[in-house]
């Protein structure tokens, strides 16, 4: 067996671009993605209206209901309030959020998950479409709203996390939320 | 609204006599201590319809007339010898609920609300009352 490292079968290849094994090395590793474990984290619940990506402080969410938890329709009360649901004794308001935020509501039944927020000093079931994950992601991630977002969206919208380039997702703040709506908003 | 306690174990006996009648396809209940009486036609010219007084809109096919006429205190006017007549359709029946079955309208849905009177909902066998507070309906 010869120490030497044979070239003979690459004479005839075109020649490769070289790397030291540093830099090969650097290339491949995760620095990019590293998480800075002293840097403070916020968790997030992260879910979509009507397509859009919005996320929830995870502190705010104290539980993830299932979608054919029963929920009572109650009339008298605006189109973006849903009913209430009995949850282990108690009384729960559910509510959309999809006139508040300017979105279009879904056609046909709700069938989405509920995610009972706290805010404003007071706790409801807020209706999802799709819960898309709960993470936690570094401060540094969230970037506030830009002056490009829209108007209607802007008063609930704490931070912005741009996930790739083509994806952006608005933290929600759920005391201005919760405010709004008690107040007739939505 | 006021409890009836029996002698013993406070917590699992304290209830409360309602009149439970339907509006639309709901159930909804008035403190029977407000209901002064009963008629099959309206005695008086102060009248509204229960359906109208809860926007419990329903299909036309679904909409019927009042059959009974509960009568109520016209708080509106302070004088307590003013009555006037809530209309509905169906059955009405006197029950006692247990207090635990019963639970004031979540803070977003009090501030929402149409009707001041809507003021909680019960579970009645699996089933949602609507609780009013007959203090606040008016003609």
């Amino acid at each position: 067996m010869s120490a030497e490292y044979s070239r003979d079968n690459q004479a005839n290849d075109p020649p490769l671009a070289t790397q030291t094994l540093e830099e090969a090395l650097t290339t491949h590793s995760d620095t990019e993605t590293e998480v800075d474990v002293d840097e403070p984290t916020q968790q997030l619940v992260l879910f979509r209206l009507n397509g859009q990506r919005f996320a929830l402080p995870g502190r705010a969410v104290s539980e993830i209901l299932p979608s054919d938890q029963p929920i009572y329709y109650v009339p008298g009360l605006p189109a973006s309030t849903e009913g209430v649901l009995h949850l282990r004794g108690k009384i729960e308001s559910v509510i959309s959020l999809h006139q508040l935020l300017g979105l279009a509501s879904p056609e046909g039944t709700a069938n989405g998950m509920i995610l009972l927020v706290n805010g404003a000093g007071l706790r409801s079931g807020v209706r999802i479409e799709q819960l898309d994950d709960v993470c936690n992601v570094t401060q540094s991630m969230l970037q506030p709203p830009p002056e490009t977002l829209s108007s209607t969206l802007r008063p609930y919208v704490s931070a912005l996390w741009q996930i790739d380039e083509g994806q952006a997702l608005a933290l929600l703040d759920p005391e201005t939320l919760f405010g709004a709506y008690q107040q007739g908003l939505g | 609204m006021p409890l009836h306690h029996h002698d013993s174990d406070q917590q699992t006996t304290a209830h409360v006599a309602l009149v439970i009648f339907q509006v639309a396809q709901y159930w909804v209940a008035l403190e029977a201590r407000y209901v002064l009486a009963m008629t099959d036609q309206p005695q008086g010219l102060l009248k509204a319809n229960a359906q109208t007084l809860l926007h419990a809109d329903a299909p036309p096919h679904e909409q019927l007339p009042p059959d009974r006429w509960l009568t109520l205190n016209n708080r509106q006017r302070n004088d307590l010898t003013s009555t006037w007549q809530l209309g509905v359709n169906g059955d009405i029946t006197l029950r006692q609920l247990p207090v635990t079955t019963m639970h004031p309208l979540p803070p977003l849905l009090q501030a929402r609300r149409f009707t001041p009177a809507l003021c909680g909902v019960a579970f009645d066998q699996h089933q949602l009352v609507l609780l009013l507070d007959a203090r606040k309906l008016s003609p």
